[in-house]
């Protein structure tokens, strides 16, 4: 009952706090706790993006870390963000880095790693070896293989893989409020901690809002950034 | 607890906790395991009975895999948060989260098992005279057996994963020890807290692993699904 004892109900209605202007603005406000939460989470999936999509490519390119791959999968669905979070904060501290990024920071790309590395491993490994001979026998070399072949086909699942990694992280992200951070899981903590099931959901509604939307935005994505061609021959592999 | 003073030193951990606050962290490990496991087992039902559906009536497969996808995107803080003014900070509003979320990849794993059982086999059981009931439940069970212990381990050991988070509505295990840690700034509790969930997860995987290696002994390729 940490957070939950205590503070007499102060109960203030969900659309009465979302609709008000001040809850929106200021250092505490909705729109500086959603740039935070934004900030952090891209961070972590473009650090994926950038370490997992070359080493997949390069492994998958080459014909190695099947066992890798396997291990991954087991893997990607398993990672205690908050338990590898708290594990990470005392030795943070301790360090003198502070309660944020780091701890939270690692956790996250944890979970950000396992789905990127899996769908651009798979997205190359499952193209046909008759169009990569194709390819060969027009005289593409390695690089206009993997480049111009391996990924363009594979476009459509490594994106995929990014969406999956984007959603998990976005919506594991709150957490981090209850780790010493702030981010947009501020007013689930606060609500919990003021005994204020107003604020409480409103905070639980936006969280799983941007949740939502981040699915939503990468489904448009999805759909305008790839040629019909490419998309047809895409088939998606995890979830 | 209070024999620890801010004057002292405050290591990452420190051994004798386990001695002193034994029974704190006995009583924390036994929650988390009964957590995950009224969560496990209420998926696995509630998961058995939507597979079943998208067996039995096609159409449904697509719909049912939607739904479960949606609320696996459920962040688990606004789910634990929506929950608390209707059922409080009870068990229940632990355990219904984190039985949502083991639905996708439950169902996903049964439906694949069913779905693995050669056509061949169904008609040689249906040609020997068994009843619907008794080929479902002596033929294509067994033989979907790896896949829905494979599905059965993802499951298990993410939720244990996941019942840490439950602690910011009181309930949560080991969770409890790791944030209770943070409120006082005393690594011990969260180190432990941390470090008993991640090996409690490795343990119940490699039990389920055990287990399901026993109980379906033709299994000979050592995979399941996924």
């Amino acid at each position: 009952m940490v957070f939950a004892q205590a503070a007499e109900r102060r109960d203030i209605g969900v659309f009465e706090w979302l609709f008000d202007p001040g809850s929106w603005t200021g250092a505490n406000g909705i729109l500086a706790s959603l740039a935070d939460t934004l900030a952090l989470c891209s961070i972590v999936v473009a650090v994926a993006c950038v370490t997992m999509i070359p080493l997949a490519a390069w492994l998958a390119h080459t014909r190695r870390g099947e066992v890798a791959v396997s291990w991954t999968v087991t893997l990607s669905r398993a990672v205690p963000t908050f338990a590898v979070a708290g594990l990470l904060v005392p030795i943070s501290l301790r360090n003198g880095w502070g309660f944020e990024p780091w701890p939270i920071f690692i956790a996250l790309l944890l979970l950000a790693l396992p789905p990127i590395f899996l769908n651009t491993y798979t997205a190359i490994r499952q193209i046909s070896p008759s169009v990569v001979e194709a390819a060969r026998a027009m005289g593409y070399g390695e690089r206009d293989v993997l480049f111009r072949v391996e990924l363009a086909l594979g476009t459509s699942v490594i994106i995929d893989g990014v969406r999956i990694a984007a959603i998990t992280v976005v919506a594991t992200e709150p957490i981090r409020a209850f780790l010493g951070g702030n981010g947009l899981g501020r007013f689930v903590r606060d609500g919990l901690g003021q005994n204020n099931d107003g604020l409480l959901v409103a905070g639980a509604m936006l969280v799983a809002g941007l949740a939502g939307l981040t699915a939503l935005l990468f489904r448009m994505f999805g759909r305008v950034a790839l040629p019909d061609g490419v998309r047809r021959l895409a088939t998606t592999t995890t979830r | 607890m209070g024999g620890v003073l801010a004057q002292a030193p405050n290591p990452i951990i420190r051994w004798e906790y386990f001695i002193d606050e034994w029974d704190q962290i006995q009583q924390a490990l036994f929650e988390h395991l009964e957590l995950t496991v009224y969560a496990v087992l209420l998926g696995l039902v509630v998961s058995a009975g939507l597979a079943a559906v998208a067996l039995r009536f096609r159409w449904t497969a697509g719909p049912i895999n939607g739904l479960t996808a949606f609320l696996y995107t459920i962040p688990s803080v606004a789910l634990f948060g929506i929950l608390v003014p209707y059922f409080g900070l009870s068990r229940l509003t632990a355990v219904l989260p984190l039985a949502m979320y083991t639905l996708i990849i439950l169902v996903t794993n049964i439906v694949a098992g069913f779905n693995a059982v050669p056509r061949e086999v169904r008609e040689a059981a249906d040609g020997m005279g068994m009843t619907p009931a008794r080929r479902v439940l002596r033929v294509e069970l067994p033989l979907a057996g790896p896949y829905i212990i494979a599905g059965l381990r993802i499951a298990v050991v993410s939720t244990v994963g996941l019942v840490t988070v439950a602690a910011i509505i009181g309930q949560g295990g080991l969770g409890r020890l790791i944030l209770d840690g943070l409120l006082r700034s005393f690594w011990t509790p969260m180190t432990i807290g941390a470090g008993l969930s991640i090996l409690l997860a490795l343990a119940l995987d490699a039990l389920i692993l055990f287990a399901g290696k026993r109980a379906t002994p033709w299994d000979r390729s050592g995979r399941g699904a996924l």
